[in-house]
């Protein structure tokens, strides 16, 4: 022991604050899930423009994993690095930054969301100030994490603190490359990807934000919390270092699986999904090195609500990254994409692996933090079972959905022919779930409710002024030692399992945290550089030509509206896909969508093939009111697109930013507002002289229908070139919409 | 604090905790072998459930397989004549009623007086009033006029049914009509008249 010891403090009052946090926005982006699942079946309940499904899709996803996860995260990250290290955070101002800062971009999100600005990028919604804002907390954050691992008192690091290092450099990665777009307004931008390598990277740093924003933070506070709360040692330090960095390493490359049978090139979706495969066990590790901890505990399991919560969170994680592998073989997922299973999938996850170890930590905490006793552990115990009874009803419910729609999609009848060929035959049968699922969800609500409460009442009998007690101990001594140990004289391989090499990385916080980097790059390198550089990935369409300026108009209104939370963009080649939207999507047809709008779900019908299916007029009915058109649609309506006036002279910027990314626009270049101006007067003639509304030319209705006559269509074009031509090309009234106007 | 002879308790503590410096599971280890073993049987594909030809090949595979299963599908199964009995038949025809609320009214309206597309019940016909013009209409649709293509979204018997309600309000006269639109198809011309009057009698 070294004479000298240091004398200080631990900073309790940011954890306090996060736990705060942690539960009003819990509360919140479960609220919204609430309402957007209310949504489903009983559309009335959109309230366009600012609360229908669409928008408020993304708000419960960011509001959840951002918000929710995000603070309990950090609650737990600032309560035991700072034990974990035996120092205080370096900096209690970056701390108060980094904690303010995050709220306040949670507050952005809150706003703009419902506002309709958006990347249109699943949990990169964002807009590209906020990104930026995202990114500068970020980096706080990590400068505060890293020096203070610098100042440490404990001279190895535990493997909590591993998986912090490892998440927050991933994520910083992952985050700033996903969100590159050239702006083209204060809250508006464009992605610099297209198409497929969007797709590609929006799927790289989608996977991995479940990865390294939802699953390894949380490994890391499941080894602090669990043994702290079961009072056990770690089952196995070694499962620790193998699962932890076959994790880091194996997880970067399963994004593709998220793709399979896209237009995605073939041998991305194969490592995505072989890889996926691999990281079955690694992702167990964690799983049985929690569970096990609880040997020689278990009795105390029936007794300590907190280790339910842990053991039904830790037990969720096994299911989900069983699953999760299991999706994402390729004959599976042909089954489950685009379907609520996914919806399901995910939320064994959330609820159970992240939300129940957030409530075991928070339950743990609170009288630590508040310095109190425990308001009701009755309450903590009545918090657990309705949570639980809640998963069950949501998960239950929402796998049978999903296994519904899947297989009720891919019917055929004995002569062949699709046997729901009328998608909404498809939705309808879901309503039942859905409303279980609601009620599983409101059961989740209201266990949040208790603990909101217990928390509260907790808080209320804290004593006048925290106590802060002082911490000793003794600054990093010249002599340690590392156990395990290298045996001596023992071969290379001994060495290599006695894992004492790795004890040594463990005292070099900054070389191990260059090899999780290090990790995680080359392996996305790997896929990444491909990607982009291999031509023959995306195969050129001659006949695909840049949207045209009102078309551009059209499609901003469609991620402004969020269609594709609903509608997917992308046929996968199945006959009994292409027997229902037609022609499987091809590579080099969203060669200019920036970014691309293949979604992830079909609560409604794909829209690939959408243009020239249904005529002008059918869409503004549509989309005005869409049960009278399709009784039992469950679509929001948009009446006031027919309302809203198009900003034509605010087309041109956006056309410039499309054409400062490559986009072939020629002289639309300098007449976007002209040209979108003609085109909208041509079809709101058409939707006129078919006895529709008059007036619309310069309504947002209208380019939106250009937008959705346009999708699809290049790739037949491309077939009509190849069929004998009769010698005056006839032109269909539907597509009025002149494509490839730009180019002219 | 070890539970047992075998495990051992490693020198250090992090915040009180500990950990054991216990093997990883036998078990563990053989499934994360297998998974990676999983790697070269799917490329290799020696069971022929692994990656094959890949996605594109399966799926011309499969339309190819497709075809040879149902060589010829056809256009309409029923003609004039048939399609004429079939719309005197009440409970297709209802079938066909039902059919007709949930898709056709927002444009044709309820009693098929027409909207904004034409009026079903009168003398004029745009695309041919024979029943099996009727039938490829609704079919194939008429997309430049605003006719969706319903062959697509809805079975083969719902498109007879639907066809057979149709004939079935032939001359009900609904009150506030669509002006007629389209070729007046007699019951005297060649092309066959479209609903005999014993239907209107019937209906």
């Amino acid at each position: 022991m070294n004479a000298r010891l240091d004398s200080f403090s631990y900073d309790d009052d940011i954890v306090r604050k996060f736990l705060w946090a942690t539960m009003i926005w819990g509360l919140v982006g479960f609220l919204v899930g609430l309402i957007i699942a209310i949504q489903l079946p009983f559309p009335q309940f959109n309230f366009a423009p600012y609360l229908t499904f669409g928008r408020l899709r993304p708000l419960h996803t960011n509001a959840v994993i951002f918000a929710f996860a995000g603070n309990a995260w950090f609650t737990g990250a600032y309560y035991s690095s700072q034990r974990l290290l035996k120092t205080r955070m370096w900096s209690d101002g970056l701390s108060k930054f980094h904690f303010w800062g995050w709220q306040a971009i949670i507050v952005a999100a809150a706003l703009t969301l419902p506002l309709g600005f958006t990347q249109s990028k699943e949990y990169a919604e964002l807009e590209w100030p906020i990104d930026i804002a995202i990114a500068v907390v970020w980096v706080a954050f990590a400068i505060n994490f890293f020096v203070t691992l610098a100042k440490r008192r404990e001279r190895h690091i535990y493997v909590a603190i591993w998986f912090y290092i490892a998440s927050i450099i991933t994520v910083a990665i992952l985050h700033i490359f996903n969100n590159l777009s050239v702006p083209a307004g204060p809250l508006k931008s464009y992605s610099i990807y297209a198409g497929v390598q969007d797709a590609f990277m929006q799927w790289w740093y989608g996977h991995n934000a479940v990865a390294f924003f939802l699953t390894t933070p949380f490994l890391g506070l499941m080894y602090y919390f669990m043994p702290k709360a079961a009072d056990r040692p770690v089952f196995s330090y070694k499962l620790s270092i193998l699962h932890f960095w076959t994790l880091v390493f194996l997880y970067i490359w399963a994004g593709p699986h998220h793709l399979h049978y896209t237009a995605l090139p073939e041998w991305a979706s194969t490592l995505g999904m072989l890889f996926s495969v691999m990281l079955w066990m690694p992702s167990w590790g964690g799983m049985v090195n929690g569970l096990l901890t609880l040997r020689g505990a278990w009795h105390k399991v029936t007794e300590d609500p907190i280790l339910k919560f842990f053991v039904v969170a830790v037990t969720a994680y096994g299911m989900s990254t069983f699953e999760g592998p299991m999706l994402s073989v390729k004959s599976v997922n042909a089954l489950s994409h685009y379907t609520d299973w996914i919806i399901a999938h995910v939320h064994t996850g959330a609820l159970g692996w992240n939300g129940f170890l957030t409530f075991g930590m928070v339950y743990w905490l609170a009288p630590r933090l508040f310095q109190t006793e425990i308001y009701s552990k009755k309450l903590v115990d009545l918090h657990f079972w309705v949570a639980t009874f809640g998963i069950l009803l949501y998960v239950v419910a929402i796998y049978s959905a999903g296994a519904t729609q899947g297989l009720m999609w891919r019917a055929f009848d004995e002569t062949g022919r699709l046997q729901y060929p009328d998608f909404v035959e498809t939705v309808m049968r879901l309503m039942p779930m859905y409303w279980v699922r609601i009620a599983g969800g409101t059961l989740y609500i209201v266990g949040m409710i208790l603990g909101i409460y217990n928390i509260y009442k907790t808080w209320a009998t804290r004593p006048a002024a925290y106590a802060v007690p002082v911490v000793q101990a003794a600054p990093l001594e010249k002599a340690f030692h590392d156990d395990p140990h290298a045996p001596a004289g023992a071969g290379l391989w001994a060495r290599f399992t006695s894992a004492a090499w790795h004890r040594k990385w463990e005292r070099m916080p900054l070389f191990f945290s260059v090899v999780a980097a290090v990790a995680v790059i080359v392996a996305s390198l790997f896929e990444i550089i491909p990607t982009f550089l291999i031509k023959s990935n995306v195969p050129t369409i001659a006949s695909v030509k840049p949207y045209s300026p009102l078309e551009l108009a059209g499609r901003d209104i469609y991620q402004r509206e969020g269609c594709f939370n609903c509608h997917s963009q992308m046929i996968r080649p199945f006959r009994y896909e292409t027997e229902r939207y037609g022609e499987y999507s091809k590579p080099g047809e969203s060669v200019y969508d920036h970014p691309f709008l293949w979604g992830s779900r079909r609560i409604g019908p794909d829209l690939a093939r959408e243009g020239g299916k249904f005529p002008d007029l059918w869409h503004v009915r549509h989309m005005y009111s869409p049960r009278e058109i399709t009784q039992k649609s469950i679509m929001p309506a948009y009446p006031k697109l027919q309302e809203n006036v198009i900003d034509f002279d605010g087309i041109q910027k956006n056309v410039d930013a499309m054409a400062m990314l490559g986009v072939p626009y020629g002289d639309a270049i300098n007449r976007a507002p002209q040209m979108a101006r003609d085109q909208a007067k041509l079809i709101a003639a058409g939707i006129e002289a078919t006895g529709g509304p008059k007036g619309l030319e310069n309504k947002e209705i209208v380019a939106l229908v250009s937008y959705l006559q346009r999708l699809g269509r290049d790739l037949k074009n491309a077939t009509a070139v190849t069929a004998p031509q009769p010698a005056v090309q006839p032109v269909p009234p539907v597509a009025m919409a002149a494509p490839g106007g730009g180019n002219r | 604090m070890a539970d047992n002879d075998k495990e051992r308790l490693l020198d250090h503590s992090y915040d009180g905790i500990q950990e054991y410096d216990n093997p990883l599971p036998t078990w563990w280890k053989l499934i994360f072998y297998a998974t990676i073993l999983v790697v070269p049987l799917y490329m290799w594909d020696p069971l022929g459930i692994g990656l094959g030809p890949g996605r594109e090949v399966a799926y011309q595979q499969d339309l190819a397989a497709f075809a040879a299963a149902h060589p010829q599908n056809t256009g309409p199964t029923l003609n004039d004549e048939q399609f004429v009995a079939l719309s005197k038949d009440s409970a297709k025809v209802g079938e066909g009623k039902a059919l007709f609320t949930t898709t056709c009214v927002a444009c044709h309206r309820p009693d098929g007086g027409g909207l904004i597309g034409p009026n079903l019940t009168d003398d004029f016909w745009i695309h041919g009033g024979k029943p099996t013009d009727i039938h490829k209409t609704i079919n194939e649709g008429v997309l430049a006029k605003g006719m969706p293509n319903w062959g697509k979204m809805l079975k083969p018997e719902q498109v007879d049914v639907l066809t057979a309600f149709v004939i079935s309000i032939h001359g009900s006269n609904p009150v506030n009509p669509k002006a007629p639109d389209g070729v007046q198809a007699t019951p005297d011309s060649a092309t066959a008249p479209v609903v005999p009057a014993a239907v209107k009698k019937g209906k």
